[in-house]
């Protein structure tokens, strides 16, 4: 028994040790140097790259994703709840609710070149709905509705946006027992009451939590982003500009600067998102 | 992130809400507004596929576009130039190789470890969740950058590969994978089977190979499907990378084609869409729930 017990110890380190000896040496490594090399621009410690990479163009830069990222997620949030709450009351078409499922799925992972490439046929200069809006006498771009204009670009992101928040409020909303509406009813609560007091709380952590994901997924999105924009000042298409060398010299520290930033703010929502997550539990368990 | 959360394959059909009776009969002008939103979304939804599609197959500019013309001009003539070009056709068949190899090491790296740590270490699971989640935290865009400052400098060879994006693409694929694994796991009791099986004097191997894996084969297509999903849709490490896959192959071909560009993009999107939907709804049907997000 005891040499059985050994031998399945080793097993252990057996699987253990590729996993970690991968992650370590394709995401810790080099994720570790960029960070170092971000703290240490030309080889001495110092704040002085990491504070370049948030002055001037590159400010600019961090203002507009957090301000589409954050435009998106808030959207696309309340627009995803919307369309949970909506569905799980709805039994009727019986298609609707495995091909909104199915669609949902599919939608949130499609970020990328052929989204974009759609939308550059929709609100493009070329696009059909640009050519319909003029017929009847409306400039979209005059309303920043074109794929290289802020809300341009929220409606594009929506589009992967919100099928993503319908995926995660659906477990939370169908956590929502129908016992408690009519306990509300009895106890003399109205619909408004009964949505201020039971239903927002419970539901206001997993949607926090949803939103700050969104938000993350929009930030670090680059394939959409460079298709309908490739010199749009984004974060992600000014690492690409400094990665490939389009600056002058010495300058490699910046990229790493940029990117010692992108983490962190993605490492803060991830955690803040992670807590709420864990006060969602409470209501969805089983 | 807590598994516990979100339940990526559970036994059973998944929970639906009531609906709830009373709010059912004094909801007749909220109905209609149900409605109208639905609609909405389906047409925001329509609109994109259908200009994308319009583009790709009907000869005619936006420009000359009125209504007698909408029947003329359609054509795949297109598409067929985009799928017969060389260029594509090697991009393909790169992509699909990433996918495969993708997939293989992916599972090779996590399926014995989601095994062994359900089966004899379940402490170490809320460990190994958040370091899977990790590739959420840096994601290509970040990677990288710190990628092209190591291994360019030190191992020039292993870039210039172009499956030198296999490691990267098993590991941004790992969140997906483990949750759809690690759920599988616990929906068919792994444990329970394990002591059972040992205790009837099965060797290690059999209980992982023909005890475990077969009953958890439904999440191992499921987690396979998303990492070729993702495989297929990556652009930003493989185009900052100068490799030749599908979706940067598609950008440069649409440069010069515009219409046999967007018929490609427009084929591929369905296809992948077609292969996830068709996997996700026969998981469905067999009552297990796949949660898609990555969490």
């Amino acid at each position: 028994m005891r040499t059985m017990f050994r031998r399945e110890r080793r097993l252990g380190i057996l699987v253990l040790a590729p996993f970690a000896a991968f992650v370590a040496l394709f995401l810790v490594y080099p994720t570790i140097i960029v960070l170092f090399k971000a703290v240490t621009p030309g080889g001495t410690l110092g704040v002085d790259a990491l504070q370049r990479a948030v002055t001037g163009t590159y400010r600019t830069g961090f203002v507009n994703s957090i301000a589409l990222s954050g435009t998106s997620a808030v959207i696309g949030g309340v627009i995803g709840i919307l369309l949970a709450l909506t569905v799980r009351s709805l039994q009727r078409p019986r298609w609707l609710r495995p091909t909104l499922d199915s669609w949902s799925a599919v939608a949130s992972q499609l970020g990328g070149v052929p989204l974009a490439f759609a939308f550059i046929a929709t609100i493009g200069a070329q696009g059909v709905l640009t050519r319909l809006l003029k017929g009847i006498g409306i400039n979209a771009s005059d309303y920043g509705i074109s794929p290289t204009g802020f809300w341009g670009l929220v409606v594009v992101y929506l589009y992967f946006q919100i099928p993503l928040m319908f995926l995660v409020m659906l477990p939370a909303v169908n956590g929502l027992r129908s016992t408690w509406r009519e306990a509300a009813a009895i106890l003399g609560a109205s619909g408004l009451r009964y949505w201020r007091s039971v239903g927002v709380p419970i539901l206001a952590p997993s949607a926090l939590g949803g939103a700050l994901l969104l938000f993350v997924n929009a930030f670090t999105a680059y394939a959409t982003a460079y298709v309908l924009n490739p010199s749009g000042a984004l974060v992600p298409l000014q690492i690409r500009f400094v990665l490939q060398g389009n600056v002058i010299s010495g300058e490699e520290d910046l990229g790493n600067a940029i990117v010692a930033w992108v983490i962190a703010l993605l490492l803060l929502s991830l955690v803040a998102m992670t807590l709420l997550q864990r006060r969602t539990l409470t209501w969805t368990r089983p | 992130m807590s598994t516990e959360t979100i339940v990526v394959l559970a036994p059973g059909p998944v929970p639906v809400g009531e609906p709830d009776q009373a709010s059912r009969r004094s909801l007749k002008p909220a109905g209609a507004l149900k409605a109208a939103f639905l609609i909405a979304i389906a047409l925001y939804v329509a609109i994109p596929m259908v200009a994308m599609a319009r583009f790709a197959f009907q000869n005619v500019p936006v420009a000359l576009l009125s209504p007698d013309k909408i029947l003329t001009g359609w054509s795949l003539a297109g598409l067929w130039t985009a799928i017969s070009d060389p260029g594509i056709i090697a991009a393909t068949r790169t992509s699909l190789l990433l996918v495969v190899l993708a997939i293989v090491l992916n599972l090779a790296l996590l399926l014995p470890l989601a095994i062994v740590t359900e089966v004899r270490s379940p402490h170490l699971r809320p460990i190994l969740s958040a370091i899977t989640l990790l590739p959420w935290v840096i994601p290509p865009i970040a990677l990288v950058v710190g990628v092209a400052a190591t291994f360019r400098a030190t191992v020039p060879w292993f870039l210039a590969s172009d499956y030198s994006l296999v490691p990267f693409y098993a590991l941004w694929a790992m969140p997906f994978t483990y949750r759809a694994l690690d759920a599988g796991l616990r929906a068919i009791n792994a444990r329970t089977l394990y002591e059972a099986a040992r205790s009837m004097g099965a060797s290690l191997g059999t209980v992982i190979f023909r005890v475990i894996v077969p009953n958890i084969g439904a999440a191992i297509v499921a987690a396979a499907a998303l990492t070729a999903a993702m495989v297929l849709g990556e652009f930003a490490f493989a185009s900052l990378l100068l490799k030749r896959t599908l979706p940067t192959e598609m950008v440069n071909y649409q440069r010069s084609d515009p219409r046999g560009g967007l018929a490609l993009a427009l084929l591929v999107m369905l296809l992948t869409a077609l292969a996830l939907g068709l996997v996700v709804r026969s998981l469905r049907r067999r009552g297990l729930d796949v949660q898609t997000t990555g969490l």
